[in-house]
């Protein structure tokens, strides 16, 4: 324990008092301080006034985020040229002295492990086999990848996961669906293998799928999800243990590529949100992507290079249609030893796993 | 409540908003909320009547008002959905009954297995009536090889007729004394026919079909046939290609979504070299592999004809013999 609390990392408390005041009823959730409009400031500091204010507007500057992205120099120096100009450039220091109060607050290691031990458990996948391999199974707060070529269990996986987690009765489901495979047929047969059917009606229930079939839509979804599970009301709602996305590589493929950086940047931003809100809100996060010819012919996962450092753990899938066996291993995994020869016979039969 | 402090994707969409001044309330139920069924419908609403959302909430509402689902209500909608028969009982078998609506459908093999017959089956079979226990739709063909024959559509839509009459001679007079006669001209007048010479015709076909088949809307399935003809010449940048393909597969598959149909697509076979040895793959690469819900192959065992459930989420893979007849898709002469 001295040793945990000589590691200080920061990270996000929820518990953090708001010491913003803001002009509506809702308070802001925690990343959206540097959102706060420089509107509501006026109260608390009145060096920000109607004038300071559209002094900013006239440079395109409306939120605490817009001022820091500003050129500083550029603005000071239009300051100048306006005839209140001391107190403009008053107000400037005034914002940058608020800005140093928005870093996130020192945690020590004990903290953390307390946060780990309390929050963030393990999810079975409801396969033994694949259980026992990653020591568990899904952690929350991980993002998790599962590659595979074609009909190779991952969408069984995602499946079973799904209605495991769903059993477990701790939390709700969330499926997205880019390719109408979301089989409520497949949930019904893994669940009625010990459960009577009013168990069942309940258990899907907390199941909920989504259809998405744009990148643009997938990020509405994430960033509403995140309002709402922000928000002061959901906590004493149903909460959010796991939230699955079949496939994120047939969204992010046709925009990746093609001369532009577009796609590579909403990869990267898509994978930052997706990492923020398993941490934040204890939720384990599971895509799929597939597979593309790499070199020799050899097949690799598909988005390319930039992806392969995202997702905390990244597990690969192939299938073996002779012997009717799936083989499982890690290619990336925080606390295992990732051997892409290692795996795990698992099953794939239509009525076990 | 502001607009810039709404979870908005992009800087640039809430600058826009910003600017249409979008700061005032205006007056919106949570009738229209419940009725907005596109995230972005939401997201302006949201702007409108706060209040509502952060009243009495949870996610369960929240998802429920932009378009989710849960598991137990998708499984009862799923099981009251019709398939479209395949006109042959083993095929239907391990297909749960028939093609599924509001799936994409990959059929492939090689040439001369049938996939055309299949396909000009299947535009035949979803205009079966419900007394019928069809769905009584109507079909959209998009043919860019040019193997549609008009002939042989009348052939197999004569077939169907003919078996259509004698099933309702076998079922009694009542529902003989309420059905509309079907002729086999019947059948063809309900199959919407496009042909496609090019790849970009394709894509903008495929772009177009939104706006068609929301004019159309007892259009049931859609079969292209076939989808790789087009793409494999004249694509230099193989790169282009696949981010082409895979757009155009999210698009078809939010149309089955959309209009509950089916969409089917027939796909032709490539060698692939594996390890100097030669093996056959279905066209279009791997990434298009991924574009399918399920898919079924199409090919040769000896002599007889054989369907085999390569990809599905919740069907078992098997085989099953099917022929090729001069009334259609039928079951296999040589039954065990």
């Amino acid at each position: 324990p001295a040793l945990l609390c000589r590691i200080l990392p920061t990270r996000p408390d929820r518990r953090a008092p708001n010491s913003f005041p803001v002009s509506t009823a809702t308070a802001p959730i925690e990343g959206e301080k540097a959102m706060t409009a420089l509107k509501s400031l006026e109260r608390e500091f009145p060096l920000l006034d109607i004038n300071f204010q559209s002094f900013c507007a006239s440079h395109g500057i409306l939120t605490v985020a817009d001022f820091l992205t500003h050129d500083l120099h550029s603005l000071a120096a239009a300051a100048e040229s306006q005839p209140a100009s001391l107190r403009l450039k008053e107000g400037i220091s005034q914002v940058l002295s608020i800005v140093d109060t928005l870093h996130q607050p020192w945690l020590d290691g004990l903290e953390l492990l307390q946060d780990a031990m309390d929050n963030k458990r393990v999810l079975s996948t409801g396969i033994a086999a694949v259980d026992s391999f990653l020591h568990g199974g899904l952690r929350v707060g991980q993002l998790t990848e599962l590659a595979g070529p074609s009909s190779s269990g991952k969408t069984q996986l995602c499946l079973r996961l799904a209605s495991s987690v769903a059993k477990m009765d701790r939390g709700s489901v969330v499926y997205v669906d880019t390719g109408n495979s979301f089989s409520s047929r497949r949930i019904h047969h893994f669940l009625c293998e010990n459960d009577d059917t009013g168990i069942v009606q309940r258990v899907m229930s907390r199941i909920l799928r989504h259809s998405v079939f744009d990148i643009n839509l997938l990020f509405n979804v994430l960033h509403q999800l995140e309002f709402v599970l922000g928000s002061q009301e959901y906590r004493e709602g149903c909460k959010v243990q796991l939230l699955i996305i079949d496939s994120v590589s047939s969204l992010i493929t046709p925009v990746l590529g093609g001369g532009s950086s577009q796609g590579y940047s909403l990869m990267t931003s898509l994978g930052v949100l997706l990492k923020k809100l398993a941490h934040e809100h204890d939720i384990a996060i599971l895509v799929t992507n597939h597979m593309v010819g790499g070199e020799r012919g050899n097949p690799k996962p598909a988005l390319g290079e930039s992806w392969k450092s995202i997702p905390h753990v990244r597990l690969l899938l192939s299938c073996d249609y002779e012997t009717n066996t799936c083989n499982i291993s890690t290619l990336k995994h925080p606390s295992l030893v990732s051997s892409p020869n290692s795996y795990m016979p698992k099953k794939v039969t239509e009525s076990s796993s | 409540m502001d607009p810039w402090k709404l979870p908005i994707s992009s800087a640039i969409q809430r600058k826009r908003l910003l600017s249409q001044s979008y700061t005032s309330h205006a007056s919106a139920s949570p009738s229209d909320l419940a009725c907005a069924d596109r995230a972005s419908d939401v997201i302006y609403l949201l702007l409108i009547e706060p209040q509502v959302i952060t009243s009495k909430f949870s996610v369960f509402s929240f998802l429920f008002v932009i378009g989710a689902q849960n598991a137990w209500d998708i499984l009862l909608e799923e099981e009251s959905m019709t398939r479209i028969t395949t006109s042959c009982a083993e095929l239907d078998k391990i297909l749960g009954g028939g093609i599924s609506c509001k799936e994409v459908t990959e059929i492939g093999g090689v040439p001369g297995i049938g996939k055309t017959q299949l396909g000009i089956q299947l535009a035949v079979n979803v205009q079966i009536p419900s007394y019928y226990g069809g769905l009584g739709g109507k079909a959209i063909y998009i043919d860019t090889e040019g193997s549609f024959m008009v002939e042989r559509v009348l052939q197999i839509a004569e077939a169907c007729t003919e078996d259509m009459t004698e099933y309702g001679r076998f079922l009694g007079k009542s529902i003989q004394a309420r059905q509309v006669e079907m002729g086999p001209k019947d059948f063809l007048e309900n199959i919407y026919y496009f042909r496609v010479c090019s790849y970009t015709e394709q894509i903008g076909l495929e772009n177009y079909l939104d706006k068609f088949i929301s004019e159309h809307r007892d259009v049931k399935i859609v079969v292209i046939d076939s989808v790789a003809f087009q793409f494999r010449q004249d694509f230099d940048d193989l790169a282009q290609r696949t981010r082409v393909l895979s757009a155009m597969a999210l698009k078809l598959m939010k149309l089955a979504k959309k209009f509950s149909l089916a969409v089917v697509l027939l796909n032709q076979v490539t060698t692939k070299v594996i390890e100097s040895s030669f093996q056959l793959a279905l066209a279009l690469g791997d990434s298009w592999s991924h574009s399918c819900t399920n898919r079924l192959i199409l090919y040769w065992n000896g002599e007889e004809r054989y369907a085999y459930i390569d990809k599905s989420p919740s069907l078992r893979s098997a085989s099953a013999p099917y022929s090729v007849t001069s009334r259609g898709i039928r079951n296999s002469s040589s039954n065990s």
